[in-house]
This record gives structure tokens, C-alpha cells and sequence, in this order.
């Protein structure tokens, strides 16, 4: 059985319908999106222990059994002989301290009132708690994680598509330029792994997944 | 930049660029952005015209409102102290909950908008549901729609998309003036006759689109219906119709009882027959009941001409038939030359006309005039008869082209929906369906037109909504003038009281024939409407009976409207550019576009979101503060008047109307009627986006027909495509009325009747239509706007008319009937016809003498026939059928001010007023 996680956002409502599904191909999704937002969350001490103890790997095969395609890129391991503190040092030289994963310039603002609606719309709101603001890349896959339960659980037609559809728009509205910057700003870098690994790995998985579900779609 | 547009009645919604500096708009100008839609056709840009390309001087005039105003003296007496919102809010509130406790809510009046948009409309239309008030429709009060059309086609909505009037092969503009009326599309008229469209101008005065035309027709006011039968009488006899499309669409083949006039109908011939159940006469098996579920006649091939005995139920026999054969002999009476004598138009014209539509791709574009001359229902229900005789609807370049309305699903939901979010607007959807399958099981033919109008209906039941007719006969003063037989029909057979009593105790009107005598208005809210200036009726009929009637009068408005001047309580309302909005969604442009907050709104003004917002949490902190925790309406709802403030914005899911106006999209997208993935950021960055569908409520649905992305959407292409039936009684179009009523009153077939001597049997047909300079009166503040013309309000009469009055160009002159008179200059042209006069409408009582207005010699009589319900499609709908005020050609008479007796000073005519 497969449930959700949030991590920078929470429900605005007591949750309503089934909170458990059985795992398929669109839980898989779910899953995916769940160990990346948790991944690029942060390059804190944890995440250090998962990626040295190749946990991040096992969580992503696991997740991703089910997948309706295969998951591109391959183990995703720590550089040999990174330490704990160089591992921080490198998570924020890749991604700016964080900054290149959220919107940035004249624009940020519009972009943060556009996903927090689309958050609304959904039944979700970004926590006051999170550690990241609500336009952060690891909030958004946990959206999209969130959006991908809600398909699977839903027992409506109507509304299973129409969380359908806010993957594949919030995959392009939102998701698919973030995770093509992240790609752009790993590579510009030289990053070392895992970040590099798991930077490629996100760039082709949404990539996979927006075709994937614009093709349940119809286009 | 932010994209802007202005919600005003043309209904255009051009999206304009809006340019702002440190904060302040400096200026806008025409986006010309929108995609072309089918190839070789000219696309919409660049949309707008001088109003809105002059809106923003708008936001700095001088009769703009910047903060809360309270009377001082008298209604009317001019004086007023500036108040803070929070003494407005809670003295209003205090009103509502004084008149709820001792006459109930529905003492509680909202007169209905068509100005401002949908974010302007739906947050008083949100309110008044929450209090069980009454909201007085605004179709009743203005009747913009083609009642003709809709007791033809069974909907007042046919209209194609602007781009389809290129299609054509000849134009008729009929009872429109686009030149003046519809500038941003006035260029596909000018593109379909460079590809060769004849364009034939009918009207009484040679207007500014008259110019442009090759042919016009000059008819006298109101005998429009004589001259479209006599077109129809020329192609039947010269054999120009088009039988199959006759046979196919309409009633002609239907069968109808000589004994009786009504239609022969199953029950007639079989015990327990169907009431709905009509028949023709096939020519090889004889009498066969006309299919319900489609139009198609598949193997049945009707005879169109004879007279055949059918035996009945009870055994006896009766003479049948079709109704063809009626049409025919109506026709007999207009022959070219006897039509001639009665409209004007000499019979080689008219011969003339009838050969340039036989055969082509005619469309008729109407505008919203016809519907306001007291028989304007004769005069479109002819025209529709010459477009079935000629094929023309439910084909590119054809069809009848009036106000249509249109569908944003989203704002439908919005009211079903108890929180925020599309697991919400899932369940509605869902209990739709349901609502939806139980219909179909009821009725397994009824398309989704019929659906769509059913459930509108359901929504109806539960409403606020009501046809003001009710209201103004028992509190606005109008029984005394509906019952003037000599200002009505002549073969009205009883008075008004009789008739409206007999509607009302038949049940035609029931649930929504409120309020009754015994509910008094108590307060009364306009917001963006100004009724003083557009009563029909005149100003003063309001003043001297609803006025005194009402503790509290409140208007929200950006301006000081004539309305405003004699209100209680004046509401600052932010303006187009500083707020965000988006126009009402009609089917002409197909496309929602947007307004965006440019800049902050002036001084202390607010949203109407943020106001009704503000005002129902005072309503319940003041009614928490009197113990006064609900009540129960006059449905026998319970209305929780404690926790309104929460209920109006679900629990604080919508504070502000960017997250309205952001559920209406996404839910129109999830609908199905504007582009998946479409939110207000898509808007923001757009300004306008086309729409997919036409969603699954009546207005929409009217046009019945595809939305296709690359093609001009053309109405009523299901029907003839598809065979779906209208929504009719006889599910086709309906040229055969036979309610009793229309039988008693010789209206049974579309016929001329002379326009009724409404204010008098004076010399001269005072008519209007909208002005080339404003929409309304909104652009009366406009220095600009107002400097383009006279910037006054004008008479406009011919040159013999003033010659036999010795009238010259910019007399003061004087306007009088029965019912009352105004003064105005004088413009004298040879472009009006004798005895026909013009004032354009939108000018404020208070820029005429004595601020006594134009519509001070309008009587604003109804149709007593259109108080019939309950007769298959003629029932009572939001903005549909129901009686409306008619305007055109009211009789009059015109002096030089000079000579008249009664010239006072400017100023106001004093009114009582509590």
C-alpha cells in the first residue's frame, strides 16, 4: 500500500477519501516525486547518511518498480572520500545555497502567487513551517507527489483527470524549467556526485513523466 | 503593462494594453493580439474603439467617487458629508436587518447589473442569495434580448462569433447601427462586402452604417414585421423558398385544428396521447406524429398545403391543417404593394430585397433594438420566418444576430460550491451528472440545449432572481400606466390587472412573481446600475413611488450617477485598471478577457468584492449584537444571519477576487470551457483566451453548436447538422404560437400591428440607440469623449419636422406626450425621417433642463402576452423570457422651447423623498 508524504506543504482541510492505495504505476510516479523533493530539500546531514549509505538509490529503485517507463540514469553514489561538511559545501556551491532552486529576479513574486494558488486549488497550502519558500523545487515535487496520490486515490473519473491534468500543467508551467536549470546549473558547476547523478536524474525523469502524462491525455 | 478592458454593456471586453508610470496610468491602446482563427478570414484585432481607448481619463473625472457619502437633506437636495467605511457598512447593515425583522428579506431589493463586469455582478448577486433578498433581473429592466427570437427558436442566444458576419453573402443590417454600436467589428461588415457581401441597411433614418451600404431600405418606426412578410410573401410566390429546410427545421409541416387553432396534438387523437406530441400529414401514409427526438423526417415526406379530416379520441372528427398553409394566408395580406403603404418601402424594393436573400448566405445582425418596440417579438419572429424561408441558419454567414449571452461555467459553480478547490468542484460536477442522467431518464430525447436550460431552471427555483415585472407594477408605480388601454394593443381584450392576475393565479409565475403587493421594498441597492436615467417609466416614476417607499437607498458606482445624486448612502467602487475583472462571456467574441489592477484604486474606493464582503461581516457582527442569530426566508430557507460574514467568503477561502476570479478559471478549464491549465496567471499574461466550450448551462448551450479551435463558430449548426431538435413545444423552430392568448390576440403567426399609441396619439416616433461616444451613461464624465460632439443631449429630427415647427439647429426645443416632456437642442438632418425623432441614449437626467430626462415621455408599457408561462418554452428564465419594457417609438410631440409654457431654470424637479 502507498501513501503520501508532505514535507513543505500540508493539507488545508482534514483529508477526505481513501489515504492508502494499492502501489501501481501511478503510485510509482507518486513515489519518484517523493524521494527527489526530499533529496533536493537539502544538503543537510541526513541527506549525507542516505546518500553514503546508498539510500537514495534503493528508495528511487524501489519507487520506481512500477514506473510505466524506465527511470534514466543509473546508481547515483557519493563521491569518493566526501565528507560530511564538503557535502553541505557542495549542495550549496551547485545550487547557490539553495537559491537556484527557487524562482529568482522581477518575476519571483508572480511565480510564488501562482503556484501558492495552485497549491489552494488542490487542498494544499505551502506550511509556514517549511524550511523552503513555497516556489522551492522540493516543494513543487511534493506537489506534484501529492497530485500523483490524489490521481490514484480518486474514485471520480472526472477528478482523477483533473489531477491528471494539473500534473502534466504544473510539469509545464513550473516544474520543467526548474529542473532544466538545475541541469544546466549541476553541469555549469562540475558537479560532484551525487548531485550531479541525482541533477540528471531529475532533469530526464519529469522530462520522461510530462510526455507520459500528456500522452494519457491526448497531447 | 497590464492588460485592461472595460465590462461595459457593448460587451466587447477589447483587450487593451495599459500602460502605468510611477503608479499612475498614463495610457492605453489596442492589444491587437488575438490569433486568427480560420484561414481566410479576418481575424478580431485590433478590437476597440475611442471609449475605451479614452477610459483611462476616466479614472481622474469629475464626477468620480472617492470616498463613502452620506445624504445631507432631502434625496436629491445635492448635499452630502463624507462618512468612513465603517459608518456606511453599518448603517446599511442596520437597514437590511431592520427591514428583515419586520418585513422579511425579500424587502431586501438588488437591481441586477449589466455594466461592470462579472466581478463587479457577482459579489451583490452572492449576497442577496445569502439573505433570501430579491435580485430584479436585468432583462426585465432592459431588454436587450430578442424576445422574437425566443418564441421562435425556444432561446434568446443564436448569435455566431462577429468573424462569421464575413461569411455572408448578404448583410442585413436590421434595427442595428453597428457603425455607432459595434466600432471593433464593424470591419468584418466592410471585409465581407469587399468579398463581394451585399450589404442592405433597414432602418427608419440613414444612419452612419446606412452610409456604407449598397442598398437602403428606409421603413417607417415599427412596421418592420410588415415589410419582412412581405419579402417572405414575394418568395413564396415566386418560389424562392427552400422547402427542405422548411420541412426539416421549422413547424410549417405541423398540423394545426381549424376548429380549435391549436396544434393537433396526441391526446387529441388518442386516449391518453401525449400533450407534446404533434402531427404532420405525409403524403403516402397520412397522418403521422412529427418526431420529437430529431429533426430529421427521415422516411416521412410531409405535405405542406390541404385540409384533412382526422378522426379523434372520442370518435368525433375534425379538419386539420399544416400550418404552411396558415403562413400562406397570413401572407395573402402582404402583397408588396399593400405592405408598401404600411412601412414606406416601395414594393419594387421590397420585390428587390426578397430576390438578393433567395439563395444566399443571409444573415440578419439585429443589435439589441428590435426587442424594444412594443410588438419588436412580430418584427423578429418575421425575420426568422425569412431566414427559414431562405435556409438561412446553422450555416456559416447565416442566422439572426441579437445580445447572446454566454457561459464561464466556473461562475455558475462558484455559487454551488460550499469550499475552495477542484475536489469541491468535483462533487458539484458530479451531483450535476446525476441531476443531468435524471433528466435524460424522464426524457431520453432531450439534447443537451434542453439540459442545460433544465437545470438553469432547478438553479432558478432556489434563487433570488425575479422578473421585476412583479415588482414594478406593485411598488414602482407602473399598474396605473400598464392599464391605460390607449397606450397598449387594441386588441388587448381585458385590462392589464386581468391579465396579470390571471398569469399569476394560473401559476405561470410561480415561485419567482415576487415580490407580491404585500412584501414592501424596504431597501434598494444599485450597483453599476442607474435606473433613474434608464427607467423606462421615466425618473419620475420612480421618485414619486418607490422612492418615499424605501428607508435606505444605496448605490455603488464610480461615479456620480444620476441614481447616486438621490441615494441615501453613495459606495466608492474602483474602476476598470484599478481592480481586476473580467468581461461577461458572450458568444459574439468567444473569448474571456481580462482586466488587471493597473494601479490602486482612487482615494478610499473598493472592489465590490471587498465591499459586499465587508458589509456581510458587519451584517453579522451587527445582527450577532441585536441576538438576531437566523430567520427564515420567504422559501422557507433558513438564513444563519450570524455567520453570513463567514459564509460569503467560504470560510476565508476567497478574501479578494483575484482568488474568485482564479476558481471561476480553473473551474471553467476543468469544465471543459476555456483551455485546460488556464488560471488568472494566464489571463495576467494573455488578456484575453478564446474559449473551448460553451459549457454545460443554458446560456452557453444556446447557440448550440461546436466550439472548434480553428473555425468560426457558426450557431445552431447542431440543428441543422445534427437534426437536434430545438427547445421548443414543438422542439422546431416555432412559427406557430398556439397558446390561447396568442390566438385571442391575432398572434398565433407572426403579423404586423401598428406600434401602440404608447404616450399619446402624438405626430412624431421618438426612437434611440445606443450613441457613437458612450455606452450608457458611463462615458458621460468623459471631457474627451464629450468633446467629440455636441457633449449635450440632442433631439434629433428631420428638416420638415422642424420646418413645421420652426425648429432650426440648436433650438432649445421641447419633447412632450401624455406621459411627460424634457428639453433638449435641437439637431436638425436630413437623415431622419419625417415623424421620426432620435435621442441617443446614455445622457444623465441631470445634462437636461429641470433634470427631467429622455425617458420622462416613455410610458415603459409591456406586452401583456408575455406574461404567459408554462407553455413549453415560453417560461420564465434568468435574462430570458418574461415581460420587458418597450421604448421605441413612443409617440410624441416637439415645440421650440421658447413657446412653451413650462420652461423653468435649471435645476432639480423636486420629488418628495423621506
Amino acid at each position: 500500500m502507498f501513501t503520501y508524504s508532505l514535507q513543505g506543504l500540508e493539507l488545508t482541510a482534514e483529508p477526505t477519501g481513501v489515504l492508502e492505495v494499492e502501489e501501481n504505476e501511478t503510485t510509482a510516479r507518486s513515489a519518484v516525486y517523493q524521494v527527489l523533493g526530499a533529496f533536493f530539500a537539502s544538503g543537510d546531514a541526513t541527506s549525507f547518511e542516505k546518500s553514503r549509505e546508498g539510500i537514495w538509490t534503493k528508495e528511487l529503485t524501489e519507487a520506481a518498480l512500477l514506473l510505466p517507463f524506465a527511470l534514466a540514469g543509473g546508481e547515483v553514489l557519493l563521491a569518493a572520500g566526501m565528507s560530511e561538511g564538503e557535502y553541505a559545501a557542495e549542495f550549496d556551491h551547485v545550487f547557490g545555497g539553495g537559491r537556484l532552486l527557487a524562482g529568482t529576479g522581477e518575476a519571483r513574486e508572480a511565480e510564488v502567487a501562482s503556484v501558492r494558488r495552485d497549491y489552494e486549488y488542490f487542498g494544499l497550502a505551502a506550511s509556514e513551517e517549511a524550511p523552503h519558500p513555497p516556489d522551492h523545487l522540493a516543494t513543487e515535487l511534493d506537489f506534484l507527489q501529492y497530485l500523483c496520490f490524489k490521481e490514484a486515490a480518486s474514485s471520480s473519473p472526472r477528478l482523477a483527470t483533473s489531477f491528471r491534468r494539473a500534473q502534466r500543467d504544473f510539469l509545464s508551467g513550473h516544474v520543467l524549467g526548474r529542473a532544466a536549470e538545475v541541469v544546466a546549473a549541476a553541469r555549469a558547476a562540475g558537479a560532484a556526485q551525487p548531485f550531479a547523478g541525482m541533477a540528471g536524474l531529475l532533469g530526464a525523469f519529469v522530462a520522461d513523466d510530462h510526455g507520459y502524462v500528456a500522452g494519457l491525455l491526448g497531447g | 503593462m497590464t492588460w485592461g478592458t472595460h465590462c461595459l454593456n457593448c460587451l466587447a471586453g477589447c483587450p487593451y494594453r495599459v500602460f502605468t508610470r510611477d503608479g499612475v496610468v498614463a495610457f492605453e491602446e489596442q492589444g491587437g493580439t488575438i490569433d486568427p482563427v480560420s484561414g481566410g478570414v479576418p481575424d478580431l484585432n485590433p478590437l476597440g474603439c475611442q471609449k475605451g481607448s479614452a477610459w483611462s481619463v476616466q479614472l481622474s473625472s469629475d464626477d468620480r467617487v472617492v470616498h463613502p457619502l452620506r445624504r445631507v437633506g432631502d434625496r436629491g437636495g445635492g448635499r452630502w458629508e463624507q462618512i468612513s467605511w465603517d459608518e456606511a457598512l453599518a448603517e446599511i447593515a442596520d437597514s437590511i436587518l431592520d427591514a428583515i425583522e419586520e418585513d422579511g428579506p425579500e424587502s431586501v431589493v438588488f437591481e441586477e447589473s449589466v455594466e461592470g463586469g462579472l466581478l463587479a455582478q457577482a459579489p451583490f448577486l452572492r449576497l442577496a442569495a445569502l439573505l433570501g433578498a430579491v435580485t430584479l433581473d436585468a432583462q426585465g429592466l432592459v431588454n436587450d434580448l430578442p424576445v422574437g427570437q425566443h418564441l421562435t427558436f425556444g432561446t434568446f442566444s443564436c448569435a455566431s462569433t462577429v468573424d462569421d458576419t464575413f461569411l455572408a453573402d448578404v448583410l442585413l443590417l436590421w434595427h442595428a447601427n453597428p457603425a455607432y454600436t459595434s466600432i471593433p467589428y464593424f470591419h468584418f461588415i466592410s471585409e465581407a462586402r469587399y468579398r463581394g457581401a451585399r450589404v442592405v441597411a433597414i432602418a427608419p433614418d440613414y444612419n452612419a452604417s446606412a452610409v456604407g451600404s449598397d442598398l437602403f431600405v428606409p421603413v417607417r418606426p415599427g412596421t418592420d414585421a410588415a415589410l419582412a412578410l412581405a419579402v417572405c410573401k414575394v418568395l413564396l410566390d415566386e418560389d424562392l423558398w427552400d422547402r427542405p429546410f422548411v420541412c426539416t427545421q421549422t413547424d410549417l409541416p405541423l398540423l394545426v385544428r381549424t376548429d380549435t387553432g391549436r396544434y393537433l396534438r396526441a391526446r387529441d387523437v388518442e386516449r391518453g396521447g401525449d400533450e407534446e406530441v404533434f402531427h404532420l400529414w405525409d403524403e403516402v401514409t397520412g397522418l403521422r406524429a412529427a418526431p420529437r427526438g430529431s429533426l430529421a423526417l427521415g422516411e416521412l415526406r410531409p405535405v405542406l398545403s390541404g385540409r384533412w379530416s382526422v378522426e379523434l379520441a372520442d370518435g368525433s372528427t375534425v379538419e386539420v391543417t399544416p400550418v404552411m398553409d396558415l403562413v400562406r394566408a397570413n401572407l395573402e395580406g402582404y402583397a408588396p404593394d399593400d405592405a408598401a403603404a404600411v412601412c414606406g418601402v416601395p414594393a419594387s424594393t421590397i420585390e428587390r430585397l426578397a430576390r438578393m436573400v433567395a439563395g444566399k448566405r443571409c444573415k440578419i445582425l439585429e443589435g439589441f433594438n428590435g426587442p424594444k418596440y412594443f410588438h419588436g417579438d412580430l418584427m423578429e419572429r418575421s425575420m426568422c420566418l425569412l431566414l427559414a424561408l431562405t435556409g438561412n441558419w446553422g450555416k456559416p454567414g447565416t442566422g439572426i444576430q441579437g445580445l447572446a449571452l454566454g457561459g464561464l461555467d466556473g461562475y455558475f459553480l462558484f455559487s454551488m460550491k460550499t469550499k475552495k478547490g477542484v475536489e469541491e468542484t468535483a462533487r458539484v460536477l458530479d451531483g450535476i451528472d446525476l441531476a443531468v442522467q435524471a433528466m435524460r431518464e424522464r426524457d431520453p430525447d432531450a439534447t443537451a440545449e434542453m439540459i442545460g436550460i433544465q437545470l438553469l431552471s432547478l438553479a432558478t427555483a432556489s434563487g433570488t432572481t425575479a422578473p421585476p415585472v412583479f415588482f414594478n407594477y406593485h411598488h414602482a408605480g407602473y399598474r396605473e400606466t400598464w392599464n391605460r388601454q390607449e397606450w397598449s394593443d387594441p386588441t388587448m381584450s381585458r385590462g392589464f390587472d386581468d391579465y396579470l392576475s390571471d398569469a399569476v393565479r394560473r401559476g405561470w409565475w410561480g415561485g419567482v412573481a415576487r415580490p407580491g403587493a404585500s412584501s414592501p421594498p424596504r431597501v434598494f441597492f444599485s450597483v453599476g446600475t442607474n435606473p433613474l436615467r434608464r427607467a423606462r417609466g421615466g425618473r419620475a416614476k420612480l421618485l414619486d413611488n418607490l422612492w418615499p417607499k424605501l428607508d435606505k437607498i444605496v448605490v455603488v458606482d464610480f461615479r456620480m450617477s444620476a441614481t447616486a445624486l438621490h441615494a441615501d448612502i453613495v459606495l466608492p467602487a474602483a474602476m476598470q485598471y484599478e481592480r481586476v475583472n473580467v468581461q461577461y462571456p458572450i458568444t459574439h467574441m468567444l473569448r474571456l478577457s481580462f482586466s488587471d489592477a493597473a494601479t490602486a484604486p482612487k482615494g478610499e474606493s473598493r472592489t465590490e468584492w471587498d465591499i459586499f464582503a465587508a458589509l456581510a461581516r458587519t451584517i453579522a457582527e451587527r445582527a450577532a449584537a441585536r441576538g438576531m442569530h437566523e430567520y427564515v426566508d420567504a422559501r422557507r430557507q433558513t438564513r444563519h444571519v450570524d455567520r453570513i460574514g463567514d459564509d460569503f467568503v467560504l470560510g476565508g477561502d476567497f478574501t479578494d477576487e483575484e482568488d474568485v476570479l482564479d476558481e471561476w478559471v480553473r473551474d471553467s478549464a476543468d469544465a471543459g470551457t476555456l483551455p485546460v491549465g488556464s488560471t488568472i496567471e494566464t489571463l495576467r499574461r494573455d488578456g484575453s483566451i478564446r474559449f473551448t466550450g460553451l459549457g454545460g448551462f443554458a446560456p452557453g448551450l444556446a447557440v448550440a453548436t461546436d466550439v472548434r479551435a480553428d473555425e468560426v463558430m457558426t450557431a445552431f449548426r447542431w440543428h441543422v447538422e445534427q437534426n437536434l431538435p430545438f427547445p421548443t413545444l414543438t422542439r422546431r423552430a416555432q412559427f406557430y404560437i398556439d397558446h390561447p392568448w396568442f390566438l385571442d390576440a391575432g398572434e398565433q403567426l407572426p403579423v404586423h400591428k401598428e406600434p401602440p399609441k404608447m404616450g399619446g396619439d402624438w405626430p412624431l416616433a421618438l426612437t434611440s440607440g445606443h450613441a457613437r461616444w458612450t455606452i450608457h451613461s458611463i462615458g458621460m464624465g468623459n471631457r474627451p469623449l464629450l468633446g467629440t460632439h455636441r457633449g449635450r443631449p440632442l433631439v434629433v429630427l428631420s428638416e420638415s419636422d422642424a420646418a413645421a415647427r420652426g425648429v432650426v439647429d440648436g433650438d432649445q426645443v421641447r419633447v412632450a406626450n401624455d406621459h411627460g416632456a424634457f428639453e433638449a437642442m435641437a439637431r436638425v438632418t436630413p437623415r431622419v425621417r419625417p415623424g421620426q425623432i432620435i435621442v441617443y441614449n446614455g445622457f444623465e437626467p441631470h445634462m437636461f433642463l429641470r433634470w427631467e430626462g429622455a425617458n420622462e415621455v416613455e410610458p415603459g408599457m409591456v406586452k401583456w402576452l408575455h406574461l404567459v408561462g408554462k407553455y413549453g418554452h415560453l417560461r420564465y428564465l434568468p435574462f430570458g423570457w418574461q415581460p420587458v419594457p418597450a421604448d421605441r417609438a413612443v409617440f410624441v410631440d416637439v415645440a421650440r422651447a421658447a413657446e412653451s409654457p413650462t420652461v423653468a431654470p435649471p435645476g432639480p424637479a423636486r420629488r418628495d423623498g423621506r
